[in-house]
């Protein structure tokens, strides 16, 4: 084990090395159920972010397709493909910059995966009919392995050994974290998470991703846990690195989710979908 | 004739493909249109699909690989979900469910 096992503390304190998480991230979630919201706000803040503006205007016009027009106005654009699509799409531009901006070697894989964590994570909760925003579920997929890039970062060394070790041995990587570090990218993620100010919810989700037993009452952990194994299982985002060693049969039984033909078209929409978002968004990340 | 199922975007969708599986679309919690599965589609039906906002379909296409190539490819997709699953105990049902319904879905 290193020397000293990583703190909050030196998390916390590394963490204001990094950019401030951007402010559209904060103000979706803030605003996901208050009524009083309306489109026309968040169009007012894409139209002066070109990156997001590009990206809705793109996804407008492929819905359009049929009728020949073409999308040229991001109020247009967002009556024709929706308050939750521009949402989703405003959450997924500003996370690729954040991370992008925020961990220089971020690899294409790791993007790859959590962009494919977050749809599947929506794809789950969309299967079950869970009481979740679509956008928390997003969110929560796209920053649960937040903490990987925090080791990568600052103990690149160390967590390269980690991940050799995992594989060699065929342990989860988690437990590997434990070992070497005395706290996993869960924990580190999640005490990202509360110091960004993210809603509980997603605080619980990254923290109890590998072990959603300790939160079930949260319904967004079972579903971003369950998300993450069903990735890795459909082999998506990190071809040498996808390992299976565990699924919560507690996690599946409170979302009464069956592992059985029924879940044949789900793991379908994962992998179109994923596979869909990732020729999108992975061109924001280097 | 052999068959394989893929999910496509609907931007890729093309008249004359088959439905895998039934069709719902649905928006603000209510249904506005759905298809049956074995449909053949047509251009109205994509037309319809894009203005309800339908975005990835279940398709059926022609498997125009020869036996060989179906045994070789299967082997293929075996040899890599038996090394996802290596550390995985297949005492546990659920993990040996989702194993069965990994193998099943790549070879569909």
């Amino acid at each position: 084990m290193r020397v000293t096992p990583i703190t909050k503390t030196e998390v916390i304190s590394r963490s204001s090395e990094l950019p401030s998480l951007p402010l559209i991230v904060a103000e979706i979630l803030a605003t996901l159920d208050d009524p009083e919201c309306n489109i026309h706000d968040l169009c007012s803040y894409i139209v002066h972010d070109p990156v997001i503006a590009a990206r809705v205007l793109s996804q407008a016009n492929r819905a359009a397709y049929r009728s020949r027009s073409t999308v040229r106005d991001i109020y247009t654009a967002a009556s024709l493909i929706g308050f939750t699509q521009i949402r989703e799409i405003s959450l997924l531009s500003s996370m690729a910059m954040f991370v992008n901006c925020s961990f220089q070697r971020t690899s294409n894989n790791y993007w790859k995966h959590s962009v494919a964590v977050g749809v599947c994570a929506q794809e789950v909760a969309l299967h079950i009919s869970a009481p979740i925003f679509s956008e928390m579920a997003l969110v929560g997929g796209l920053l649960h392995d937040i903490g990987q890039l925090w080791l990568n970062r600052f103990c690149p060394e160390e967590f390269a050994a980690t991940i050799e070790f995992a594989l060699a041995y065929s342990v989860g990587i988690e437990e590997a974290e434990r070992e070497q570090f005395g706290v996993d990218h869960a924990q580190i993620g999640a005490w990202l998470a509360e110091n960004w100010q993210l809603p509980a919810s997603i605080v619980a989700a990254i923290r109890c991703h590998h072990r959603p037993e300790l939160a079930l009452n949260e319904l967004l952990v079972p579903v971003v846990s369950i998300a993450e194994v069903f990735t890795n299982a459909l082999d998506i985002g990190a071809p040498v690195e996808n390992r299976v060693t565990r699924l919560s049969s507690a996690a599946c039984t409170v979302l009464g989710l069956k592992v059985d033909d029924s879940i044949q078209p789900l793991l379908g929409r994962m992998e179109a979908r994923s596979a869909y978002a990732n020729t999108i968004f992975c061109r924001d990340v280097d | 004739m052999r068959y394989r199922t893929i999910y496509l975007p609907m931007a890729e969708a093309a008249a004359g493909m088959t439905l895998a599986a039934p069709l719902n679309v649905s928006r603000q919690g209510l249904q506005r249109f759905s298809l049956p599965q074995g449909h053949v589609l047509t251009e109205d039906n994509l037309s319809q699909m894009a203005a309800n906002y339908a975005e990835f379909i279940f398709i059926a296409e022609p498997d125009g690989r020869s036996d060989e190539q179906v045994a070789i490819d299967m082997a293929r997709v075996a040899h890599r979900v038996m090394e996802i699953f290596a550390g995985a105990d297949f005492n546990d049902p659920i993990l040996l469910a989702l194993f069965d319904q990994i193998l099943t879905y790549r070879n569909a």
